[in-house]
C-alpha cells in the first residue's frame, strides 16, 4: 500500500504517522465546522466577544471617564464578556465531544499498529517525565527512540493549533483563559 | 453576521490593504497601528516560521542535544523581541507586557520545531 519510496527509510512509520495526524486534524476542523463555526449564532458570539473585550481594553486604559462610574461600566462588559465567553464555551462542547471521540479512536488504531515500534530516532534525550510519554511501551535503555505517543502528541498539537489558526478558527483571545472554570475574583465576592 | 466571518483572525485580512493590496510595508513601519489581534497573529507566525527553519537546520545539520533546544528558544524569542520592539517600536504595555507578546504561539512552535528536527533526523540520518 504506502509508496515505494518510505521504504528506503529506516524509520518511514513517522511519515505515516505525521500524515494520519493532519488527514485527522483536517476531518476534526471538518467537524467542527459542520457543527459550529458555520452557524450564525457562533459567529455573533464571536464578534460579541471580541467587541466586549476590545472595549474593556480601552476603558482600562480610558483615563476620561471618573473612576466610579469607570469601575461600574467595566464591571458590567467584564459581565458580558464572561456570560458570552460561557456561552462559547457550551456552544464548543457538543462538537468538542465528537472530536475528542474521533481523536481517541484514532490514537487507539495507531497505538495497535505501532505498539512496541520505534517510530522515529529523538536528537535529544528527553527529560524523565517526558521518557514515559516518548519511551512509551519500547524495550530498552536508549532513550532517545521514540514511541508513537510522543510523535502523535508533537503533531496533534502542532498541527492542529497552526490549522486551526490558518483556517480562523481559533477561540477569540477575549476569550482565552475564561472558559467554564473560571477562578472567582476575591475581591468581587466580598 | 458575515462581519465575524471576514473578522476570522487569519493574517491575510491584516495585511490587506483597502484596495486589495498586501501591505507589506506595515510589517516594518514602526508608525503602523497594530491591535492586539493582529499583532499577535504576526508573532504567531514569525515564531512558526522560525521554528520550521531550526528544525530542518538543526535535523539536516545535524545537531544533537537538548542544549540545541534551548538555543533554538533563544532564536526564536530574540526574534520576536527584536521584531516588536526594536523594528515594530510597539508600547509593550498596550498589549498585557511583555509576557504575553513573547509567550504568543509559542507552545506550537515548540512543538512544530520538535517535530521538524526529529523528522529530519530521523529519516536523513539513519
Amino acid at each position: 500500500m504506502s509508496p515505494q519510496f518510505l521504504a528506503t527509510f529506516k524509520y518511514s512509520d513517522s511519515l505515516t504517522i505525521v500524515a494520519t495526524s493532519f488527514l485527522t486534524a483536517v476531518v476534526c476542523e471538518a467537524i467542527s465546522w459542520l457543527l459550529i463555526y458555520r452557524r450564525t449564532s457562533y459567529k455573533s458570539l464571536k464578534t460579541a466577544i471580541d467587541k466586549a473585550s476590545k472595549k474593556l481594553e480601552t476603558m482600562k486604559t480610558d483615563n476620561m471617564v471618573s473612576k466610579k462610574n469607570k469601575a461600574k461600566k467595566i464591571d458590567r462588559v467584564e459581565t458580558t464578556l464572561k456570560e458570552s465567553t460561557r456561552d462559547l464555551s457550551l456552544f464548543k462542547f457538543k462538537s468538542g465531544t465528537v472530536v475528542a471521540l474521533v481523536l481517541f479512536i484514532v490514537f487507539g488504531l495507531m497505538n495497535s499498529l505501532y505498539e512496541g515500534r520505534v517510530v522515529a530516532k529523538l536528537p535529544f534525550v528527553p527529560f524523565k517525565i517526558v521518557q514515559k510519554m516518548s519511551h512509551r511501551g519500547l524495550r530498552g535503555d536508549d532513550y532517545t527512540d521514540c514511541s508513537m505517543a510522543f510523535l502523535y502528541f508533537l503533531c496533534s498539537i502542532s498541527i492542529r493549533t497552526n490549522l486551526q489558526k490558518f483556517l480562523g478558527f481559533s477561540p477569540p483571545r477575549g476569550a482565552a483563559g475564561d472558559g467554564l472554570f473560571t477562578v472567582p475574583d476575591a475581591s468581587k465576592t466580598n | 453576521m458575515n462581519s465575524a466571518g471576514a473578522k476570522s483572525s487569519s493574517t491575510s485580512s491584516i495585511i490587506k490593504h483597502e484596495s486589495g493590496h498586501f501591505n507589506f510595508h506595515k510589517f516594518f513601519n514602526p508608525d503602523a497601528s497594530w491591535d492586539k489581534d493582529q499583532l499577535g497573529d504576526v508573532l504567531h507566525w514569525i515564531r512558526q516560521i522560525v521554528a520550521i527553519v531550526c528544525g530542518l537546520l538543526w535535523g539536516s545539520i545535524p545537531l544533537v542535544g537538548g542544549i540545541w533546544i534551548i538555543l533554538y528558544l533563544l532564536i526564536s524569542s530574540g526574534i520576536i523581541y527584536g521584531y516588536y520592539a526594536i523594528i515594530l517600536k510597539v508600547d509593550e504595555e498596550d498589549f498585557g507586557g511583555h509576557g504575553p507578546l513573547l509567550q504568543e504561539g509559542l507552545f506550537a512552535s515548540v512543538t512544530l520545531f520538535l517535530l521538524a528536527w526529529t523528522l529530519v533526523y530521523s529519516l536523513g540520518h539513519f
